[in-house]
């Protein structure tokens, strides 16, 4: 007699979690259909032909003939291969020497004593607020006048080689460390430096890669700067060369479609294959 | 620790502080100097004292600059606000979700110009967007959306967001991972429903997230760039309504060679962000505090 | 451990090649060396130069016999390296580049031309590398756009009254010499000239009941004409303002007097110029334009709107139908080609292209003498006969090929293409702090278009603005 109503109240359950599922769903197919939506759409557009309407009513997303002429046109204009290896070139650069230098300051303010430690963390603090576009004009100034690298690739890397994001998330890392370690590593003799490479830094492995993602992202996005340094397309990265792009075939909406395209999915592809490192990266971010 | 002086601190700090006193340091100096001068970069600057700012002052397309960087402020509380949600929705074990989590990540891969250049084409007068609503009934005419004065601000804002979700989603999840599974079982033994679990526990429980995000996510704001330039061409807008502090200054260095006003622009963001930095410091140095 | 030490290693390796890459060095200073030129005679087998010169210039000696025709200019230094920037002239026309270039080094021999073409981003780079110390040696100007009268005015551009033998100067059409003066100074080579035209959509005039004859004559007629097209089919009008150079165009299409005759103040609030602005914010108020193309500063979006076939008409010349065809070829077969509305000036428009050297090339000579190569008789013929654009030296015009009858749509100016070029001029004053002032008058003209404000209103309070930033 007892088991019916909890048997009744069981199946109920069940169904509660499956409409639940059901709701969860529909929320996240939603919310992917709303983010995925505009790659579709100049997925599909960069393979329309000229006679293949892409403003029409109703609009049409599938070509009806399919063509590959709108990647060869832009191949040959434009030197996207270059826009990548050019951005992974920077990108890589900045993002092993920023973690290397933030590394390196963060743990003489976290582990040491010395004369001036609060005044330099404060005075780094302090720049953090420093808005990138504010040091852009005398930078361009210096980038022309005096360091002669103007429209060259490392000009765009040596602003990036430390951060003070970066000097802030290793500090608390750093932080984190027990002093037991560092001296255990004094008594032996030794040198700061060792200490610094062989015992402390493998302990904050988590850290630095949240580091490494962070400007990773930052970097692979930038535009601001690169576009004021970079203007011959040879020397572009990828976000510089994409309004290069824009701009030459301004009247082309199918070619930049497949300019889009191109300099897109490599790194969905890219992203797709590391997914679990990125997602534990972040979550590196938290114990920071 | 040893009290003899060692040099070993300074010398970890060389690299680093090299770099920043060159491209950080020096030019904060060397803008606090421009910005007293006439200077159009080919030519030497021209003291001119504090034209620049008195120009500034009398400007109605500064303020209204100033206006529409602290209207972008806005999109911080919705993305915090979406994002929170989204990861609470993400953060479970059903079939299928790794895929969807990698989807919401795909804007932020992506970048800001490659899904500007995207955008800009379906809201074309005669692009998709226009075209679908239109194919439903919903418009008679279609909109032209990039040249609505009243629009240009809202649409980047909604781009800025569309970016921003899926990078700070990642960035909730990771946190809600690491909250523990007791606390919430402890929440289901006294009563709570869903809502209330996440209401009373995931969200305090993202405090240092939060706050976080709030901080790059409003610095960000603030200095917002890329989504105008892409959306609105150089133009900024129909009666500049889509630009930002950062949009006036370039187009003050860049397009008008006023870099000496440019840089009286530069010095007054950086007392606003500095205001701003010093509140959202204080709250995370207060925040840490209670980690600890 | 060892992925430790992988890292190390690779860290190291980077950190090195950075070094190592930052190292490079500078590229030396050319030294700019100063050369008395005399003309030469030229006879017989070898050209002699008759300079005042450092050890290193060396006597040229032509290969063919008799100098080439086409070396017109003397006192081209050895050895020169200069570099050449086009606007929006790649890919399509690289062999006619190129072609061009491997003739001018026959002409010139030891001469090495360095070509870039950049498009969209072609201002925001010449800009940069003017501020970056390294601008190109020629530079192809827009003259439409304004851009010689732009850069020669901050000191930019080589002044080439002096330098320029009259011989040269009288190839070109007086009118287009004379363009974009400052300070009665020369600054540019004319270069390929365009008839403006306005492309026409048939299908849609048909749609909306006209027929070609009906197409305006006159700007103060598109209004109505807009409004026609809209009430019977929808489609917006395809126009655009120079929002670079408003004053330019009012000065054009409203005959309009923009500065007084000492330059002392600004005068583009008067009746003639309020009576121009308010056409546009008639049409704008009516909604017969589309507010995009009014507004952008890329011709190239208001000729997107056409090749899609949503417009019914575009003001552009002759060559960017081969843009049409490209992007849109079913359009291109119900395409037809009609003279532009003409102004209240009475002239038509200015030129299009231009070819000027930069003020301080290291080799004036040898940029001089690209840039009129580029646009000799010869030259233009060339690229006359690959795209429907017309030489600004009447020479050309003596060939058949301009008198032979047309036969695509794209030469259908060519039976008046001379005396149409013959007769554009600038008659556009100069303008001084002329950027500043088309700003704050496009801040203005967006005022009276958008925002309801009374076009005298907005003009008369940019005249106050303009008038303060004069000594």
């Amino acid at each position: 007699m007892s088991s019916r109503p909890a048997a009744r109240s069981h199946q109920a359950a069940v169904i509660r979690k499956n409409l639940e599922n059901l709701f969860l769903y529909i929320v996240l197919v939603l919310v992917a259909v709303i983010t995925v939506f505009p790659f579709v759409w100049v997925f599909f557009t960069s393979f329309k032909g000229v006679t293949d309407p892409i403003y029409s009513v109703p609009p049409q997303l599938i070509p009806n003939a399919p063509t590959i002429d709108n990647y060869l046109r832009v191949w040959q204009q434009l030197p996207v291969w270059r826009f990548y290896i050019n951005s992974i070139f920077v990108t890589l650069t900045i993002v092993v020497l920023n973690a290397l230098f933030s590394s390196l300051a963060a743990y003489p303010l976290a582990k040491m004593r010395f004369r001036g430690r609060e005044a330099f963390f404060f005075l780094l603090l302090a720049t953090y607020i420093v808005p990138p576009v504010l040091t852009s004009i005398p930078s361009f100034v210096l980038a022309v006048k005096v360091f002669d690298y103007y429209d060259k690739i490392r000009s765009v890397i040596f602003p990036y080689l430390a951060g003070v994001l970066s000097i802030f998330l290793m500090r608390q890392a750093f932080k984190g460390v027990p002093d037991d370690l560092l001296d255990a590593g004094r008594i032996d003799g030794a040198s700061e430096l060792r200490i610094w490479w062989e015992i402390v830094m493998p302990v904050v492995r988590p850290s630095l890669a949240t580091v490494a993602i962070i400007t990773f992202v930052e970097q692979w996005n930038n535009f601001f700067w690169p576009s004021l340094m970079l203007h011959t397309r040879e020397h572009m990265t990828l976000q510089v060369g994409l309004v290069a792009l824009q701009g030459a075939f301004a009247n082309d909406a199918r070619g930049i479609a497949a300019g889009v395209v191109m300099t897109v999915v490599p790194m969905i592809v890219f992203f797709a294959l590391l997914q679990q490192q990125f997602v534990r990266g972040l979550t590196g971010a938290v114990k920071g | 620790m040893t009290s003899k002086f060692s040099i070993t601190p300074y010398l970890f700090l060389a690299p680093a502080l090299l770099v920043i006193a060159v491209f950080v340091l020096y030019p904060i100096l060397a803008v606090v100097y421009y910005s007293f001068t006439d200077y159009n970069i080919v030519t030497p600057p021209v003291w001119v004292g504090l034209r620049n700012y008195q120009q500034l002052a009398k400007d109605p397309i500064f303020w209204q600059a100033l206006k529409h960087s602290f209207i972008y402020l806005l999109v911080t509380p919705t993305l915090i606000f979406l994002s929170v949600l989204l990861a609470i929705v993400v953060n479970r074990k059903l079939s299928g979700i790794h895929a969807f989590r990698a989807l919401f990540f795909i804007p932020v891969i992506s970048g800001s110009i490659a899904v500007g250049i995207a955008w800009r084409l379906m809201l074309d007068t005669n692009g998709i967007i226009n075209g679908m609503l239109i194919a439903l009934g919903l418009l008679s005419e279609p909109i032209q959306w990039l040249a609505e004065p009243a629009y240009t601000l809202p649409i980047a804002m909604l781009l800025t967001i569309w970016l921003g979700l899926g990078y700070y989603m990642m960035i909730f999840l990771a946190g809600l991972q690491n909250i523990p599974e007791e606390l919430y079982d402890a929440a289901l033994i006294d009563g709570c429903n869903n809502w209330q679990k996440h209401w009373y526990i995931s969200i305090p429980g993202l405090r240092p997230q939060i706050t976080f995000v709030a901080v790059i996510s409003s610095l960000a704001a603030l200095q917002v760039f890329n989504e105008i330039f892409i959306l609105t061409g150089g133009l900024g807008g129909i009666l500049n309504s889509g630009v930002t502090v950062v949009f006036y200054l370039w187009r003050q260095a860049f397009r008008l060679q006023h870099a000496g006003m440019a840089s009286a622009i530069a010095m007054v963001l950086l007392v606003i962000t500095l205001l701003f930095s010093m509140m959202n410091i204080r709250i995370l140095e207060r925040g840490t505090e209670a980690e600890s | 451990m060892k992925k430790l030490r992988v890292f190390r290693h690779f860290s190291l390796v980077l950190l090195t090649s950075l070094i190592l890459g930052a190292c490079a060095p500078a590229t030396p200073q050319t030294v700019v060396q100063t050369v008395e030129v005399e003309k030469t005679v030229i006879e017989t087998q070898i050209v002699e130069k008759t300079t005042v010169v450092e050890v290193e210039k060396v006597v040229e000696v032509t290969p063919t016999p008799g100098p080439h025709p086409e070396a017109v200019i003397s006192g081209v230094e050895a050895g020169a390296e200069i570099s050449l920037w086009t606007f929006w002239l790649s890919p399509t026309f690289d062999d006619y580049i190129k072609s061009t270039i491997a003739r001018f080094q026959e002409a010139y021999p030891g001469v090495t031309v360095n070509w870039e073409d950049h498009q969209a981003t072609f201002q925001d780079d010449l800009r940069n590398s003017f501020a970056a110390d390294n601008a190109p040696d020629v530079i192809n100007l827009s003259i439409s756009e304004g851009w010689v009268s732009d850069y020669a005015t901050q000191g930019l551009l080589l002044p080439l009254d002096d330098v320029v033998p009259q011989d040269v100067v009288s190839t070109y059409f007086p009118n287009l010499w004379d363009q974009q003066l400052v300070d009665s100074k020369h600054y540019q080579f004319p270069w390929y000239q365009g008839i403006i035209v306005n492309l026409v959509n048939t299908q849609i005039l048909t749609e909306a009941g006209l027929t070609i004859e009906d197409f305006p004559k006159t700007i103060d007629a598109l209004p109505a004409f807009c409004q026609t097209i809209k009430a019977e089919t929808g489609t917006l009008c395809d126009i655009r303002l120079t929002v670079n150079d408003l004053l330019a165009q009012m000065t054009y299409e409203g005959g309009v007097q923009v500065i007084n005759e000492d330059g002392t103040a600004f005068t583009f609030d008067s009746p003639e110029a309020v009576a121009w602005l308010q056409l546009y914010v008639d049409m704008v108020k009516a909604g017969t334009v589309d507010r995009n193309v009014l507004v952008t500063d890329q011709d190239r979006v208001g000729l997107d709107l056409f090749t899609t076939g949503k417009a019914a008409f575009y003001n552009t010349g002759p060559n960017l139908i081969r843009e049409v065809r490209a992007n849109n070829p079913g359009l291109y077969g119900y395409l037809a080609v009609v003279p532009a509305p003409v102004g209240k000036s009475g002239v038509v428009g200015k030129g299009l292209m231009a070819l000027s050297v930069k003020g301080d090339t290291a080799y004036p000579m040898a940029s001089i003498a690209l840039a009129q190569f580029f646009s000799n008789p010869r030259s233009m013929l060339e690229f006359s006969k690959i795209v429907s654009i017309y030489p600004s030296t009447p020479a050309s015009y003596d060939d058949p090929f301009f008198s032979a009858a047309p036969v695509a749509i794209e030469d259908s100016a060519k039976p008046y293409a001379k005396d149409a070029v013959s007769k554009l001029a600038d008659i556009v004053p100069t303008v001084p702090h002329k950027a500043d002032v088309n700003n704050i008058v496009l801040q203005a003209a967006q005022q009276a278009l958008f925002n309801n404000v009374d076009p005298q209103q907005a003009l008369t309070d940019a005249v106050a603005q303009a008038n303060a930033l004069l000594p």
